[in-house]
């Protein structure tokens, strides 16, 4: 198996399994029937508003053809996206995008603002966040060395965001220019698929560079960082539980599960 | 296939705790939905946007099949026709319950898609029949090769001669369907 594929099995090792999302230029029937073999069916094929990329929510997904299609994935010439863990999950991400419906894949003032801050929360509960740029703004992910339950990582995610939110109307900021989607999030884990690491954006073409202190690493320097996340800064699940106790304690939201 | 905007127009519409809304808003967006006014918010997720899903989500569940469009679904698919389901819904969450509104009305399918531009959808997948009531459709199928069957409707009068047909019931396209 390549390396690289190996890499991304391991870091996302908790997503759902045989049910992914594939972005692909390619379409037709003869296409399509090429791709429903070895038992793969097709939820539904989406025509994207861009271009000729289409969109395809596959189940049944052999892990061989899973392994071949992260190959391609890492070639550029598809993406693929895999949906959380319904029950507990090893990795959690804050999908931050700009939300215009026009033009936007502009990194625009607010975008920077919030993930500096969701950032800077982070790090001050001492967990280092593994962040992307996604296209439309940033994917940032935290991976723990086991599945938490669900609702506990919702919970942690759900006062981050409030945190985050709460500083952009504080500084100024209009936050509703940025939509917040937390993954997972029980109302949408068989529904919103999130893009994996090591690919192209399917509209702009940019590669998911890792985002640091720095700024953007080049494409190599991505991987590596994305290698060294994976053995170096996995967080132990005990850590992540007394984050997450001390961000409940600090900021209550009530009961509701959201 | 369904009356969806009569059901939008006419169902009776509850508010609730659910909506997450302040019941003026509730009342407010409501009369904006069923008076089909433009949405002309620069944002892509909002409050409107939010409502919009959810009212229509109802309607698409509740809305009847045509019984003589269930009954044309059932003769193509005799007759070997591939049938693909062309949405403009996000079928991210539409899927479930397209799926089930089809198959609890008995009309069957092959594949579920969706497309904001379902002409270049078809023409891009070799498509050459579309029965859809869409003014943009009826127009510009034609244009592509794509045959283009349409209920009409009120909203087609005055419509320019496309080569589109238009028909009262779906009796009247299985005639124009080549054996």
């Amino acid at each position: 198996m390549d390396a690289r594929v190996k890499l991304l099995r391991d870091f996302y090792s908790t997503m759902q399994q045989g049910k992914i999302k594939l972005e692909i230029n390619s379409h037709g029937f003869v296409f399509l029937e090429q791709l429903l073999s070895d038992g793969i069916t097709l939820e539904y094929g989406q025509l994207a508003s861009y271009g000729l990329t289409h969109k395809y929510k596959l189940l049944n997904v052999p892990e061989d053809s899973i392994n071949r299609l992260l190959h391609d994935h890492i070639q550029k010439t598809c993406n693929v996206c895999c949906y959380f863990n319904e029950a507990a999950n090893n990795t959690f991400c804050f999908n931050l995008d700009n939300n215009y419906k026009n033009n936007n894949t502009v990194l625009i003032p607010e975008m920077q603002f919030s993930v500096n801050s969701l950032i800077e929360y982070f790090e001050e509960l001492g967990i280092k966040p593994l962040v992307i740029a996604s296209g439309r703004g940033y994917h940032v992910w935290c991976r723990v060395d086991d599945a938490i339950e669900n609702q506990l990582l919702s919970d942690f995610m759900m006062r981050m965001v409030a945190k985050t939110m709460a500083a952009l109307h504080e500084n100024d900021h209009d936050y509703r220019k940025v939509k917040f989607n937390m993954y997972p999030n029980h109302k949408n884990n068989n529904v919103l698929s999130l893009r994996l690491f090591g690919s192209e954006h399917i509209k702009n073409k940019v590669f998911s560079h890792v985002y640091t202190n720095l700024g953007l690493l080049d494409e190599d320097e991505s991987w590596d960082f994305f290698a060294d996340y994976l053995v170096n800064k996995t967080l132990p699940q005990e850590n992540f539980m007394k984050a997450h106790d001390r961000l409940v304690a600090e900021f209550s939201v009530g009961d509701k599960a959201v | 296939m369904n009356n969806f905007s009569v059901t939008l127009q006419h169902t009776e519409f509850k508010y609730d705790d659910s909506y997450g809304l302040t019941k003026e808003n509730f009342s407010k967006y409501l009369s904006k939905l069923q008076h089909k006014e433009r949405d002309d918010n620069e944002l892509l997720s909002t409050e409107y946007a939010y409502f919009r899903y959810n009212i229509y989500e109802q309607c698409h569940k509740l809305a009847i099949a045509r019984p003589d469009g269930i009954e044309f679904m059932q003769w193509l698919k005799a007759n070997n026709w591939r049938i693909v389901i062309c949405t403009y819904r996000d079928i991210r969450k539409a899927s479930y319950y397209t799926k089930d509104w089809l198959n609890t009305n008995k009309i069957p399918w092959d594949h579920v898609f969706s497309a904001q531009n379902k002409v270049v959808f078809c023409k891009l997948w070799g498509i050459q029949h579309l029965i859809d009531d869409d003014k943009f459709n009826v127009l510009y199928g034609g244009l592509y090769g794509i045959k283009v069957y349409y209920p009409i409707m009120a909203q087609h009068e005055g419509i320019l001669q496309t080569g589109a047909r238009g028909f009262n019931t779906f009796h009247e396209v299985k005639q124009w369907m080549p054996e």
